[in-house]
């Protein structure tokens, strides 16, 4: 007997939402509750003391890790915008300028052949691009530019935000650039049709209704930035602590509540993050509203 | 279907449904952990070895002398050198149940001897352990803190230092000495030195205050939360000077400063000099007077073992890590000493080692009688003040 047409029907009736809830509360939910839960108890080396505390959260801002906190939203923030900024008209040419079937091919090879080497042998070459002897370095020196190498290069807050640059381009490209594919390029004409400029037609057709990939392109970059381990450390050199290192360092040594407590305000801050993008939408209509355009 | 045909679940129900789900799943694993503890148990090998330890345990290839040597298998599992994970393994994942032998840095065993995780070593059922050197036996980082009972038996260990560009900085190779100031306060490597990224830094800051009575403090391996503020301080000094290039985090971070040409005085490890030389890099380890981080990482008996019956096999594998074999095996590979280097030596003589090998041993065997012999000092891989080094080793980083 086929099993298909059963399945099909269970999953138009929303048979599927139990399960899957099972699912999503077992490797979600409980985990993450799990996180918050400890964070409000003192721990004696790898044994918890279940008297509720605040301690772990007094300790969080005596303790560097408010700065690390701020540092980590704080960079990736700001490359999470700039992603968007680069990553938009890319997203944008490919889907609608980008012709040839063989253009289109080559750019998503590029785009995804990178990911088959690990997080840190991508990473690593940045070291060779921007260290004291490295290409950058070299080459300024042998122009006349510099008379010694830029040490700021590498081992910075600059050398991370570029570390965080290629890795996180397709998340912030792969979100925008489906949302403009479905775009019907007769809404597009229909805008010239009536008199609209380019601009204008970018403005008022092209934009709000690529809003959607915009949206998810921002969370895919900014959520898993957050606790990148490889950029920061590979690059940053333990001169720029970042959230990933700082729960590291807290578990090698059991605080395993004040890790908790890190980890719950790193939650607050993605729906913080995510509370602004509500905001920002709402003048849109909402975000209810925003994820319509993708049933046209 | 129908928008008005589809089913719905109200808030009201998913809360009820999700918090009924967590209750369950929360006491899932204690069950599971409960039924697979049992099973586990029980898993002992007659004839095999199983051994918890670092990478540097492992000799590549196989453990063919091992077993010819002492009749016994030998099954490794590769543990990470951190406490955190380490303790994680021994007093929540049941490693004594699964393990013959644990080795981890000595001076870790303290939580592991007041919970009676381990039990106390009886040298005398190791042979070769008459023959190791007083300042090997006298570590007290080998006792419980509060006895004199030994609790570990040596593996390997090593006394670390620093590499350097002797050339670059016109500086004496080894083992005419050089000064630590080299990577802590010196004018020639203002920006281009370099330190681990993780607390033990702040204990050989600490070390090097000592020696140059910059601080008062008792015991360098075992700061007081005022000695480890003070030490940091210093240290948030120095890197406001711009004494530091970069805070290495992994063995490959090392090597990558020293070929890339990042730094030119960096605390590392002996292996990482060696792979860096291979790699072009004209550096030392050095020689210093200040002082040695003299480590050794230590396998301890679960007290599990107990249950099993074969603690004779645990001694005659214990047996065998005091002897030749393996520190003919180990020391020109890695650099790193054995309990008995001597053993080692006479060795690889009878069996032709060549005459490059056999120097690596012989120095082996120097290194571990001068560098051992100097007084600062015994490396403990668990402080008592053990959060206070990390909130400071994070000040330090985050200023």
């Amino acid at each position: 007997m086929n099993p298909l047409p059963r399945l099909r029907q269970l999953a138009a009736g929303g048979g599927f939402i139990a399960p899957f809830t099972i699912v999503w509360v077992l490797g979600v939910l409980v985990p993450v509750l799990g996180i918050v839960v400890f964070s409000f108890f003192r721990s004696r080396g790898v044994t918890f003391i279940f008297e509720p505390t605040l301690a772990a959260y007094e300790s969080t801002f005596s303790h560097a890790g408010w700065q690390v906190l701020l540092r980590s939203a704080r960079i990736t923030a700001t490359v999470t915008l700039i992603e968007l900024v680069v990553a938009y008209p890319f997203a944008l040419w490919l889907a609608k300028s980008a012709r040839s079937p063989l253009l289109k091919l080559a750019t998503f090879t590029a785009l995804t052949v990178p990911f088959f080497l690990s997080p840190t042998a991508r990473t690593l070459v940045w070291r060779v691009i921007l260290g004291r002897n490295g290409l950058i370095n070299t080459v300024l020196l042998e122009i006349g530019i510099i008379d010694e190498p830029l040490d700021w290069l590498l081992f910075s807050e600059t050398a991370v935000h570029f570390g965080f640059l290629g890795p996180y381009f397709p998340s912030m490209v792969w979100p925008i650039f489906l949302s403009i594919t479905l775009i019907d390029d007769e809404l597009i004409e229909a805008s010239r049709d009536l008199g609209g400029g380019r601009f204008h037609t970018f403005w008022h057709v092209i934009l709000p209704l690529s809003l959607p990939g915009i949206v998810a392109g921002m969370i895919f970059t900014f959520v898993p930035m957050m606790g990148d381990t490889v950029v920061p450390q590979t690059v940053g050199g333990g001169a720029v602590l970042m959230l990933s290192s700082e729960i590291n360092s807290l578990f090698s040594v059991m605080n395993y509540p004040v890790a908790a407590a890190v980890s719950t305000f790193a939650l607050l801050f993605v729906v913080l993050f995510q509370f602004v993008l509500w905001l920002v939408l709402q003048r849109s209509g909402g975000i209810a509203h925003v994820f319509e355009s993708l049933r046209r | 279907m129908a928008n008005s045909d589809k089913p719905k679940i109200s808030r009201r129900r998913f809360v009820k449904r999700a918090a009924a789900a967590t209750a369950a799943i929360t006491a899932a694993p204690m069950i599971a952990k409960g039924l697979t503890r049992q099973a586990k148990a029980s898993g002992h090998k007659p004839g095999t070895i199983r051994l918890l330890g670092g990478a540097s345990t492992m000799i590549p290839g196989d453990w063919t002398q091992f077993e010819k040597d002492t009749g016994l298998k030998m099954e490794l599992t590769l543990l990470k050198d951190d406490p955190g994970v380490f303790f994680n393994d021994v007093m929540v994942n049941d490693a004594g149940s699964r393990y013959d032998i644990i080795a981890m840095l000595a001076g870790v065993q303290g939580p592991l001897v007041e919970g009676d995780w381990i039990i106390p070593i009886d040298h005398s059922r190791i042979p070769n352990w008459a023959g190791v050197e007083p300042g090997v036996k006298n570590n007290p980082q080998l006792s419980g803190m509060t006895t004199d009972t030994l609790w570990g038996v040596p593996i390997y260990m090593n006394a670390d230092t620093f590499g350097y560009f002797p050339e670059k900085l016109s500086e004496p190779r080894p083992p005419e000495e050089v000064s630590w100031s080299l990577v802590f306060d010196d004018e020639k490597t203002l920006g281009q030195s370099a330190v681990g990224d993780n607390f033990y830094t702040l204990t050989f800051a600490a070390a090097y205050m000592k020696y140059h009575k910059l601080a008062t403090i008792d015991k360098v391996e075992n700061m007081t939360a005022s000695e480890v503020a003070s030490v940091a301080d210093w240290m948030i000094e120095r890197k406001k000077a711009g004494q530091f290039r970069t805070y290495w985090s992994t063995f490959d971070d090392q090597i990558s400063n020293f070929v890339n040409g990042e730094t030119l005085a960096q605390v590392c490890w002996e292996p990482a000099v060696k792979e860096s030389r291979k790699q072009g890099a004209d550096i030392e380890y050095a020689w210093t007077p200040e002082f040695y981080i003299k480590w050794m990482t230590s396998g301890f008996i679960p007290v599990q073992a107990q249950d099993h019956g074969n603690l004779d096999e645990i001694y005659r594998a214990f047996d065998w890590f005091c002897g030749g074999a393996y520190g003919a095996l180990l020391g020109p590979l890695r650099g790193y000493a054995t309990p008995r280097p001597d053993l080692a030596l006479d060795w690889a003589k009878e069996r032709d080692y060549s005459a490059e090998d056999i120097k690596a041993i012989s120095d082996n065997l120097d290194k571990l009688k001068y560098k051992y012999a100097q007084p600062e000092f015994w490396f403990r891989a668990v402080p008592d003040t053990l959060a206070e080094h990390e909130r400071e080793m994070a000040r330090f980083l985050n200023t």
